[in-house]
């Protein structure tokens, strides 16, 4: 028996004890859907995490991150960093860094140290009101040769109360010399959002994303090539495919894009490119939301960012290269007769070998609880 | 000892059953009173949003220009239900109640097929108002509250509405943002140079420049906010926007369905006074499982009054219903 002024005391501490708990243990039952997040650089890599070759840069929450051997580096601050690009050379790094009303391409060192400004668009109010006149760079590449910088831009633009349209079209500016010495490689449909994303080849021509309205009024994205200014090139998908985000293989030889048929999805898509234009369009993943797909530089496979899980933030994906290009299976040895002579007995049947069946090859999740800005195409150094 | 003082003795005293029973007791009581206090909050902000009364004033007999909405009991028997759902800016460029629905969407939820029907109203059609004349479909709320903009609603387009479900610009950035943000594929960049910056600009009249590049990609709430709401880069305008608004009330719809119970807390504190149905507790009781139950995207039909349902050139830059074709569809899909 316990005396009635202990029990009471005790109840008491049972009780603040107890309801603490429950409201501590609810807090802790939160789902993972809602947590924030992490930086990258916050992640300890694994002791057996799937390590990539070479360097991958990427971008998130405005900051700009390499990632070798498993392991991340913050580039920059976390201050409007986005679209990192590879020089041909590998030695330097393209980004755009967005600002509210405008966005400019410097270059900088892979290590993120700045050493140009490459496009200036800020620009004054046109009135009190009126900021229209700024404009936006995206998507800078290099052309193979490293003389031209090529990005998708907004201006100039017309000016006037009621003039609403904003397209974006694909612009080859001299490396190194101002925005007003460039000039206009595609003309851009009205009201769509315009022509982004070029990829430049050798031949001295672009593959690009072409947004257009399709005969029901929806709008979707093309592949186009063209290879001189001003003409209106070839498109390369259907709009009913509507697909967006090129990238060349290594060699040239494939083009890996993301394709949505006009719904909420992305699929990964590969085709031939003989240089001027595609093969039959192979869905390579449909069941992920995949973007900003770009081959590995050993041609090992593809990276690529999607969610870590339903209606989560963008993960570093990779899929290797046996899941779109299978290895052919090994000839089936057929018996022959034995040298020397006449062979008078029945020829020995081979040993019957179990149907080849290629194993199935799945995409590998190379990050978990990060958020890399998907509208952010990745760079691969090999 | 005398018998006396061990009886007093053993008065102050209880045998281990009782005490196991009052520690047991006390354990439960406290935890339970944990959770109260967790879920309090919530319950609080629920208490205030939900269950709001509608006054749906009876529309004069010239308004009525179309036949008159199926019986409820007809509704009620099949299970099936109509939600309108309003958006409205209401910055302080309005007063509070006095705004307008730029988003306003007729919902016919069906249980026992699992099916939805998403009919977005464009905001500019020009309508028969309940509260009297004619105007821009979206003046109603403005003129009186959800009661005038459901009534407006169902004498015009001939249906029964059982519910509403309003929330603000900042309801909805909040909510998006509290679930963690949603996944959605842009189908185009969305760019505008006219966007109204009278969020969190400072300045209600003033615009800032917009640019939502194309593509798949985790939206939090204020750029979600820009996607749904920017329509000036649109040759479709309010149709392109309509759509939109209906591949983000769907990608909700998918990200809700990940959360826990233990999320409604945060996620009712989000929202605050930013969100206004009339549905009941037991309602929305009976809807979080069934919502969470249609798995099947190709059942939600999305239906937009494109041309030749409206046509511009009606006063103020509104849009022409064509009734014609418009109460034929609406009827199909909201018997």
């Amino acid at each position: 028996v316990i005396p009635r002024f202990l029990l009471a005391a005790g109840l008491a501490i049972l009780m603040a004890i107890g309801g603490m708990t429950s409201y501590v243990y609810l807090g802790s039952r939160q789902s993972k859907a809602v947590a924030a997040p992490l930086k990258p650089i916050a992640v300890l890599p694994r002791a057996q995490a799937f390590t990539l070759p070479g360097t991958i840069y990427l971008a998130q929450s405005g900051a700009l991150y390499s990632f070798s051997a498993g392991r991340f580096h913050q580039l920059t601050s976390e201050a409007g960093w986005t679209q990192p690009s590879l020089s041909p050379d590998g030695n330097s790094l393209l980004a755009v860094q967005r600002y509210p009303t405008y966005s400019d391409v410097y270059i900088m060192t892979r290590y993120g140290s700045v050493t140009g400004h490459l496009t200036s668009t800020q620009a004054p109010p046109r009135s009190t009101w009126d900021i229209g006149a700024n404009a936006w760079s995206f998507y800078p590449r290099l052309s193979p040769d490293q003389r031209t910088l090529w990005i998708s831009y907004d201006g100039p633009k017309a000016a006037g109360n009621g003039y609403f349209d904003v397209d974006m079209a694909v612009w080859a500016v001299p490396f190194g010399g101002s925005i007003g010495q460039g000039r206009p490689w595609t003309s851009a449909n009205s009201y769509t959002g315009g022509d982004v994303q070029p990829v430049p080849l050798t031949s001295g021509g672009i593959i690009y994303t072409k947004y257009s309205y399709d005969s029901e009024a929806n709008r979707v994205g093309q592949l186009w090539y063209t290879n001189r200014a001003g003409s209106a090139g070839k498109a390369l998908t259907t709009t009913s495919a509507d697909c967006a985000q090129p990238a060349l293989s290594p060699d040239g030889g494939s083009i890996a894009m993301i394709c949505t048929y006009q719904k909420q999805v992305s699929y990964l898509t590969i085709a031939s490119w003989n240089g001027s234009s595609l093969g039959g369009l192979q869905t390579v993943i449909s069941d992920q939301l995949v973007a900003e797909p770009i081959w590995a530089p050993d041609g090992s496979g593809i990276a690529y960012l999607a969610p870590g899980g339903p209606a989560a933030p963008f993960q570093l994906w990779f899929l290797p290269k046996n899941a779109y290009a299978p290895p052919p299976p090994s000839p089936i040895p057929t018996p022959s007769p034995t040298p020397g002579g006449p062979h008078n007995a029945p020829l020995p049947s081979p040993t019957p070998s179990p149907a080849h069946v290629a194993p199935v090859v799945k995409p590998i999740q190379v990050t978990t609880n990060l958020g890399f800005d998907a509208t952010s195409p990745l760079a691969w150094l090999g | 000892m005398r018998p006396g003082h061990r009886a007093r003795k053993s008065r102050g005293r209880l045998s281990p059953f009782t005490t196991l029973t009052l520690a047991v007791l006390a354990i439960a009581m406290s935890a339970a009173a944990g959770g109260f206090a967790y879920f309090m909050p919530a319950a609080l902000v629920t208490l205030n949003s939900t269950s709001q009364v509608v006054q749906v004033p009876s529309p004069s007999p010239t308004d009525i220009l179309f036949s008159p909405s199926p019986s409820p009991t007809l509704v009620a028997q099949q299970g099936a239900f109509t939600v309108l759902l309003l958006g409205s800016d209401d910055d302080s460029k309005f007063t509070s109640d006095h705004v307008l629905t730029q988003s306003m969407i007729l919902m016919r939820v069906q249980p026992a097929t699992k099916e939805v029907t998403m009919l977005s109203i464009p905001r500019d059609l020009y309508v028969h108002l309940s509260t009297g004349g004619s105007g821009k479909i979206d003046g109603a709320y403005s003129l009186g509250s959800a009661g005038a903009a459901i009534a407006t609603v169902e004498q015009d387009f001939g249906v029964h509405v059982d519910d509403y479900i309003w929330v603000g610009l900042l309801g909805l950035i909040k909510v998006i943002d509290a679930i963690g943000g949603i996944d959605i594929v842009t189908s185009s960049p969305v760019m505008d140079d006219y966007y109204p910056a009278d969020v969190y600009g400072g300045d209600p009249y003033g615009y800032q420049r917009v640019a939502v590049l194309a593509g798949p990609q985790h939206l939090d709430g204020i750029h979600a906010m820009q996607y749904v709401r920017s329509r000036h880069s649109d040759l479709q305008s309010d149709y392109g926007r309509s759509k939109r608004q209906q591949q983000v009330l769907q990608a909700i719809r998918l990200k809700a369905k990940q959360l826990a119970p233990s999320d409604i807390p945060a996620l009712a504190t989000a929202i605050g006074g930013e969100l206004k149905t009339s549905i009941g507790l037991d309602k929305v009781a009976r809807l979080v499982p069934l919502a969470a139950s249609f798995d099947n995207p190709d059942a939600i039909r999305q239906v937009l009054l494109l041309p030749p349902y409206a046509r511009s050139g009606a006063p103020g830059g509104s849009l022409t219903p064509n009734w014609g074709l418009i109460l034929p569809l609406v009827h199909q899909y909201f018997p």
